[in-house]
């Protein structure tokens, strides 16, 4: 049963007392959406947009004309142009705000759940979109409605600038709309894009398993058509999204069997549908079994899930409570392979590892000014592990299957880092008494495991066998 | 010279036509053979790569790109200046190039290029598998990839327990501790896991004392190099070069998409010295998500565009030969009026490539690896049997 406490959060930490009522302890997390529990800087979505924005607008108007026959003048000024804008830095200021909720927060339970929705709506890699707003994307539009209705998530995430942009919906115009009639004009063709459509229906809310045709994806794709950033000389793709009927295709538009009418209003009309539709509460329903349990969820698994959500509208903190209370009950019967994020919290929590940069220390950084070393920390580590949450490299986010975390050089990458994370520990937590009563804290069979790490006499191997061993990578 | 897509037909270069009969290709079980391929990101410049000789039009629109002293390759191709070790291949029979070829995508985003270059699919996104992992499912080569790069790349994906190379700079703990860990997981009946921890456990020793290695790709070519020559070593490597997007400053001989092909051509180098004699058994594809415009822009770099070409080493080439069939680069034969056009579907080419090396009719790799699409049996053509 202990293994609950790292299954569905990072395991107890030297200061948690073992909960009278493990369920309880997590199912009580999950109503509210506390204040950051990171005391530093935090930055709205808009104003990092504007820093994007910076960047872009600096080297694609100004520093590819001027330097266009000095290669090196180039990259210097383009480098240059980077720490202006905090190219560098925003991210490892947003993985401190995104890793405080692990570590500092009272809700621990919340923030895993928080990092399965922003790569449930992910944001892969795209341009700039890591450096300067993902993060912000998760903490604004993500973790905002967690205690909201899985619809208002859905709507705010399709709209949102980020996803707009990350999935090319700025490109998608209706064919028979006024500006592919102008492009046409003079001789060009624009055209519909389907990314987001397809995306909107096949990772976001009711997944192929629905049966939607390709026919259903275009129509999906004509009634997004106009969604777009507000085009500005100066902010270029940067701005507020919007919808612009001149983009937009006319006329009416079925998607699975049900009719649309064109214009601004019909996108919220079928998210409703979309969310509404049993495919998509199912879809949800498996990858939360997916994400807390096993590779391969049971229908015994999803029911309760999908029974909360049809109870409650998709209300996430009832779906939520129904995916704990179901990793709970199986919790002796599955253990689930640990992404290496996740590996990496739930050891810096039990172990007492100091992970993140204070936020004092963040704050000295001043713009234009290369963030130092120590400032990147976050950033190095993620993709050293290989899985930095803003650098999925897909849509569909960072695989939840184990198999796709087995090779050897990730595993290598768990054991040097566990070592390296041994001596971030404060000098008491480095004690065999600390280990002992951590395992025992937190292992069902801690007997076991001691006799194990027992076999090398150097507390650091011990701690880098702990959190190699089979009862660690899958909690 | 003032060259007509005619009259260039009966010119030096080899064209591809429908390969009329296929003979499938016989079995030859008895060596080893390698497949590796080089993903070049961003979009590779063909023209720049392998710039044709003596075109009005392309001189026309691009004066500040074009590259002095070039490598004549043949009355009609060049070679980008740089790509010295790609050029000794050449003269040995062991370098080719197909041109004006490109993957069956026509828009210009480098997000959904990728993916379907790494696809192999029609629709971004749509498809979860690399068309390599796929082949090398066909092929039953389960073990036998090498990624020298850390996440595992699309490419590969489609078959389980492949191999990755991408050295942390950080040390291995002790052997003890490593062996320690592999009775565990084998006591637990974890055995990925267990296998994993093998191969970690013998690389350790192989480095011990060993200097901190190095993650540039020369290194990891001459590492994969060495790997693939072992008769049970792994059989398909693939590797990653970035940087190939030059909107501004794409700059001639020593411009910045210079710089990505010269880390290219120390790929071909290191592998060649790596792999020894077994060169000869191997082959070596370039891949990326297209071309780049003809015109040079504003900032003497270019745009995203369409037609690119495909580098191939190894000792499975038939002969060093421009494989093309040469649409022309007036406006009217340009892709959209701008971009060099493709008339070779890239896909023919790896399919063939696949076909040759792991001994599979091609017809089987056309219909379950490309679903069927009509592709063209390059394989008698382009590489030994």
């Amino acid at each position: 049963m202990k293994n609950f406490y790292r299954k569905v959060a990072f395991g107890l930490g030297p200061d948690d007392k073992t909960p009278s009522d493990p369920l309880k302890w997590a199912t009580n997390q999950l109503n509210d959406i506390p204040e950051f529990s990171w005391k530093g800087k935090i930055l709205p979505e808009k104003e990092l947009r504007k820093y994007y924005r910076d960047y872009v607008y600096g080297d694609r108007k100004v520093l590819r004309k001027k330097f266009k026959n000095d290669k090196d003048g180039y990259k210097r000024e383009k480098n240059k142009l980077r720490h202006a804008t905090g190219q560098k830095f925003w991210w490892n200021l947003e993985l401190c705000i995104r890793y405080s909720e692990a570590l500092k927060s009272e809700t621990p339970v919340l923030a895993k759940l928080w990092y399965f929705w922003g790569n449930h709506f992910a944001i892969s890699e795209k341009d700039f979109l890591a450096q300067y707003t993902t993060g912000a994307y998760q903490r604004e539009v993500i973790r905002a409605n967690m205690n909201q209705n899985f619809e208002k998530m859905a709507q705010e995430a399709t709209i949102g600038w980020s996803m707009i942009h990350h999935l090319d919906n700025e490109q998608n115009i209706g064919p028979k709309s006024q500006e592919a009639r102008w492009a046409r004009e003079k001789g060009k063709t624009k055209g519909v894009n389907e990314n987001h459509a397809r995306e909107l229906l096949e990772l976001h809310t009711v997944s192929p398993d629905c049966g939607y045709t390709q026919e259903d994806v275009i129509q999906m794709a004509y009634i997004m058509s106009g969604w777009r950033p507000k085009w500005g000389k100066k902010r270029l793709e940067t701005g507020d999204v919007h919808f612009n009927p001149d983009a937009h295709e006319p006329g009416n538009k079925i998607v699975l069997g049900k009719k649309y009418k064109s214009g601004r209003k019909s996108l919220s009309v079928a998210i409703t549908d979309l969310v509404s539709h049993p495919s998509c509460r199912k879809f949800i329903a498996m990858k939360l079994c997916r994400y807390l349990i096993t590779d391969n969820p049971t229908e015994e698994m999803m029911e309760p899930i999908i029974k909360a959500w049809e109870k409650s509208d998709g209300f996430l903190p009832e779906v939520h409570k129904a995916a704990i209370e179901v990793a709970f009950n199986y919790s002796d019967k599955y253990n689930k392979f640990q992404n290496p994020e996740n590996w990496l919290l739930q050891m810096s929590k039990m172990a007492d590892v100091d992970l993140i940069p204070s936020p004092s220390f963040m704050d000295l950084y001043k713009l234009g000014n290369k963030p130092i070393r120590d400032q990147r920390a976050l950033e190095y580590l993620m993709d050293e592990l290989g899985q930095h949450p803003y650098l999925a490299k897909q849509p569909n986010g960072w695989s939840d299957i184990s198999e796709d975390w087995m090779s050897p050089e990730l595993l290598i990458r768990r054991l040097v880092y566990a070592r390296e994370a041994y001596y971030k520990k404060s000098g008491k937590s480095q004690t065999p008494e600390f280990y002992e009563e951590m395992i025992e804290k937190n292992y069902d069979n801690s007997g076991e495991i001691l006799k194990i790490i027992d076999q090398h006499r150097e507390l650091v191997h011990k701690h880098v066998i702990l959190f190699n061993l089979p009862e660690t990578l899958k909690s | 010279m003032k060259i007509s897509r005619r009259n260039f037909l009966k010119g030096s270069a080899t064209t591809l036509f429908l390969a009329g009969f296929n003979f499938p290709v016989l079995a030859n079980t008895d060596k080893k053979k390698n497949l590796v391929v080089i993903m070049l990101r961003g979009g590779m410049d063909g023209l720049c790569a392998v710039p044709i000789i003596g075109d009005k039009n392309f001189e026309k629109k691009r004066k500040d790109l074009i590259l002095d002293e070039t490598i004549k390759l043949n009355s009609d191709f060049a070679l980008h200046p740089k790509l010295m070790n790609f050029y000794n291949l050449w003269q040995n029979n062991l370098g080719a190039i197909v041109h004006a070829t490109n993957i069956p995508y026509t828009k210009r985003s480098h997000f959904d290029g990728q993916n379907l270059m790494e696809t192999g699919g029609h629709i971004p996104y749509s498809i979860k598998t690399g068309w390599l992992g796929r082949g090398m499912k066909l092929a039953e080569l389960k073990g036998d990839g090498l990624a020298l790069a850390l996440p595992m790349p699309l490419l590969l994906r489609g078959i389980p327990s492949n191999d990755n190379f991408y050295p942390s700079k950080k040390r291995l703990p002790r052997t003890e501790l490593l062996q320690l860990l592999k009775s565990v997981y084998a006591d637990k009946s974890e055995h990925d896991l267990a296998n994993m921890m093998e191969i970690i456990a013998n690389r350790s020793m192989m480095n011990n004392g060993g200097t901190s290695m190095s993650r540039k790709n020369s290194s990891l070519a001459f590492k994969a190099g060495l790997e693939l020559k072992k008769i049970n070593g792994p059989r398909v490597a693939v590797f990653e070069v970035d940087g190939f997007d030059t909107h501004a400053a794409q700059g001639g001989v020593n411009g910045s998409h210079s710089d990505s092909l010269i880390e290219m051509d120390s790929i071909f180098k290191s592998l060649e010295k790596g792999l020894g004699s077994e060169i000869e058994n191997t082959l070596v594809l370039t891949l990326t998500e297209f071309g780049r415009t003809i015109k040079q822009n504003g900032g003497r770099g270019t745009e995203h565009g369409y037609g690119s070409a495909i580098f191939m080493a190894g000792g499975l080439l038939k002969k060093s030969q421009v494989y093309t069939d040469w649409p022309g680069l007036k406006r009217k034969e340009l892709f959209e009026g701008r971009d060099l056009n493709s008339t070779i579907d890239a896909r023919s080419v790896y399919a063939s490539a696949m076909s040759t090396v792991f001994d599979i009719d091609f017809k089987r790799i056309q219909k379950e690896v490309f679903w069927g699409d009509e592709l063209i049996n390059l394989s008698d053509k382009l590489f030994k049997s």
